[in-house]
């Protein structure tokens, strides 16, 4: 039998990757940290409550329609708030500003549902778990294998989306140089609104896969934010494929580490999980604040074996 | 003698304005006309709750030689504080004024630690850094039980037990509203320092103070201390108003979204602007509060109502008010002005 540290672990990292993964897709386009990201993924953790409570389905039918939904609330934010607030010139701190307080309504959007509800199907909506509805496989949890490869399965479509497809130089072009884009005829506010789509689609996904093993509560965004920018900052924040190693280190960190320091200097320490995002950040740009895809390895490299 | 009810709501309104307004002032001079945003609001602001709940209580009680320990005994140890201070009122406000400062200290040297890994990055990274060190305060108050009794929270020693039990409240409101003037004075005068000109040079344009010799990070870093010091000081002065603190009543929504709501409901680089949108944003929470049972309409509890509605309010003042109320002066170049003196001065501050 496996420790089940290590699905947490496995289990924690994959959501990073996926929420990183979305969130420096928004900051590529608008470039603007969206402080609601965390709660696109929330939106996912109650469409797995939906399926499995009130529909009595699979909860991994859940995911396309977390996908969807997430997705739709995300393309509200960019449409309907930062494009508006980009037209009129607005600061990077007012775009900020606004991220927050969509955050808010979500969160109070969120917690009208939960008590919702609770009202019509009298089923637990407040610190939940849902780890006895998940199906068996090779006995273990099935969430332990689904997580990790709907990363690789994302990460590869990603890849290929954006360095194959028509598509995705679109995408490219239009984050490098917007105006240079337009015009050669590219729609750049289309462009950013599907990246959007699919970045919180993506958190969507992750929330529904992590209802299957975490606690769900309407407040996991903010407990969840400092952990997914942290792991964007290690990444690079202008890379996407450094958002991968990125969410991997802090996840890993985030589990194993607390786990190791804790069995090392006594259990309190556990109670201060929550520090290490922190600590990563205040180092990554301390250190190298272009994170690890911004390094110069080589360079690096040449120093230490000089 | 018994107060009604209405008298009660203005009273109380007049204290929490006060404590917010201190708050949004030094908010304003880091946002407003620093354009630092602080996004971690709530971190000085529980330094300086979690400085007031802590130390002043301990001293009090080896002062009077009692014995037990601090937390666990906090009810029984408070009540026998609050009765030795009804006796010793100059010793009481001796030690609170000395939490105050206690509270500026910590909190600036917080706001200093948290801004330095950002400072020269841009300005997207400082306000990411900042929000997750404010996101901390509540998750060490609530695992580290000596400092503010972890989930359970502790009692805050009250300096004005002297005053009798219906006094209370209006005598520490006046309090308040007197600090909340000594910060609005404090405030103007930073502002047309030397520190609050560069301050402004370096939102408008970066690049241009720095090539006129202005170190971007050191006139940061300064600004961040003296406004984190500043917001500290406000949130000892919640603790010993409130008489307890928890550390899950710091969180984010209260301490950072609503004082950044205020600022720019009332308009940006304006204190007289922070006035009034604190005013208007803490009578309109506490009405919602206040007649909570008769909106009976709404089909959901109104705690959520409160966000969703703040939220929104928010986001239209964005959309379609982006300088708020009160709009910001221009700046004027120098020109020859007689120079006022002594009280006209500060007359001058205040209401012109």
């Amino acid at each position: 039998m496996i420790n089940p540290v290590y699905f947490d672990a496995v289990i924690f990292s994959s959501l990073l990757v996926l929420l990183s993964l979305g969130l420096t897709l928004t900051y590529l386009t608008t470039k603007v940290p969206n402080f609601a990201h965390a709660s696109f993924a929330t939106i996912g953790v109650y469409m797995t409550l939906i399926a499995v409570r009130v529909w009595e389905t699979n909860p991994y039918f859940a995911i396309p329609l977390a996908f969807v939904i997430s997705g739709l609330v995300a393309v509200a934010l960019y449409i309907f708030i930062l494009k508006p607030l980009a037209k009129r010139g607005a600061t990077d701190a007012i775009k900020m500003i606004a991220t927050l307080a969509f955050d808010m309504v979500i969160i109070a959007c969120i917690n009208i549902m939960a008590d919702a509800l609770v009202d019509a199907f009298k089923v637990k909506t407040r610190e939940f778990t849902l780890r006895s509805y998940d199906l068996q496989f090779m006995d273990m949890p099935m969430i332990v294998i689904a997580a990790p490869l709907a990363v690789i399965a994302i990460g590869i479509a990603l890849y290929l989306m954006l360095k194959k497809t028509k598509f995705g130089i679109a995408v490219r072009a239009s984050t490098e140089n917007p105006d240079l884009s337009g015009t050669v005829g590219i729609n750049v506010n289309a462009v950013y609104g599907i990246a959007w789509w699919i970045a919180g689609g993506l958190a969507g996904v992750a929330g529904a896969l992590m209802a299957l093993w975490f606690l769900g509560d309407p407040n996991l965004g903010p407990l969840l934010i400092p952990s997914i920018f942290a792991a964007s900052i290690a990444g690079g924040f202008t890379n996407i494929f450094g958002a991968i190693i990125g969410g991997m280190l802090v996840g890993m960190a985030e589990i194993l580490g607390t786990r190791f320091l804790a069995s090392e200097l006594g259990s309190w320490l556990i109670a201060y999980r929550p520090l290490i995002p922190l600590i990563i950040i205040a180092v990554t740009l301390m250190f190298a604040p272009q994170g690890i895809s911004g390094v110069n390895w080589s360079k690096v490299r040449s120093k230490i074996w000089r | 003698m018994a107060l009604d009810s209405a008298l009660i709501f203005i009273i109380d309104l007049a204290a929490i304005f006060s404590i917010y307004a201190i708050i949004n002032l030094s908010l304003n001079l880091e946002f407003g006309y620093g354009g630092i945003p602080n996004f971690g609001k709530v971190l000085a602001v529980g330094a300086g709750a979690f400085v007031a709940a802590s130390i002043p209580g301990r001293i009090f009680a080896s002062m009077m030689g009692l014995e037990g320990d601090y937390i666990q005994n906090n009810l029984i140890l408070l009540a026998d504080i609050n009765v030795w201070l009804a006796d010793n009122v100059v010793i009481g406000f001796v030690v609170m004024g000395f939490t105050l400062i206690l509270a500026a200290i910590v909190g600036g040297a917080l706001g200093a630690a948290t801004s330095y890994p950002a400072l020269r990055l841009r300005g997207d990274y400082l306000a990411i850094t900042l929000l997750a060190f404010g996101e901390s305060i509540r998750v060490i108050g609530n695992n580290f039980p000596p400092l503010v009794g972890g989930t359970l929270g502790v009692q805050v020693p009250d300096p004005l037990a002297f005053v009798p039990d219906e006094m209370r409240f209006p005598v520490a409101s006046l309090l308040l509203l007197c600090m909340l003037i000594v910060a609005y004075v404090y405030c103007e005068f930073t502002i047309r320092s030397p520190l609050g000109r560069s301050l402004r040079a370096v939102r408008d344009n970066e690049m241009a103070a720095e090539t006129l010799g202005k170190d971007v990070g050191r006139v940061r870093m300064k600004t961040i201390m003296v406004s984190s010091a500043l917001a500290a000081i406000a949130g000892a002065l919640y603790a010993m108003y409130v008489g307890s603190t928890i550390a899950i009543g710091f969180d984010r929504a209260s301490w950072t979204f609503w004082p950044f709501l205020m600022i720019l409901i009332g308009g940006l680089a304006n204190n007289k602007g922070v006035l009034v949108g604190t005013l208007l944003f803490v009578a309109l929470r506490k009405l919602i509060t206040f007649f909570k049972d008769s909106l009976d309409f709404v089909p959901f509890d109104v705690v959520w109502l409160d966000l969703l509605l703040l939220g929104g309010i928010l986001l239209a003042v964005l959309l379609f008010r982006p300088r708020g109320l009160i709009v910001e002066k221009p700046t004027h170049t120098l020109g020859y002005k007689p120079k006022e003196r002594g009280v006209k001065r500060i007359f001058n501050l205040l209401f012109r």
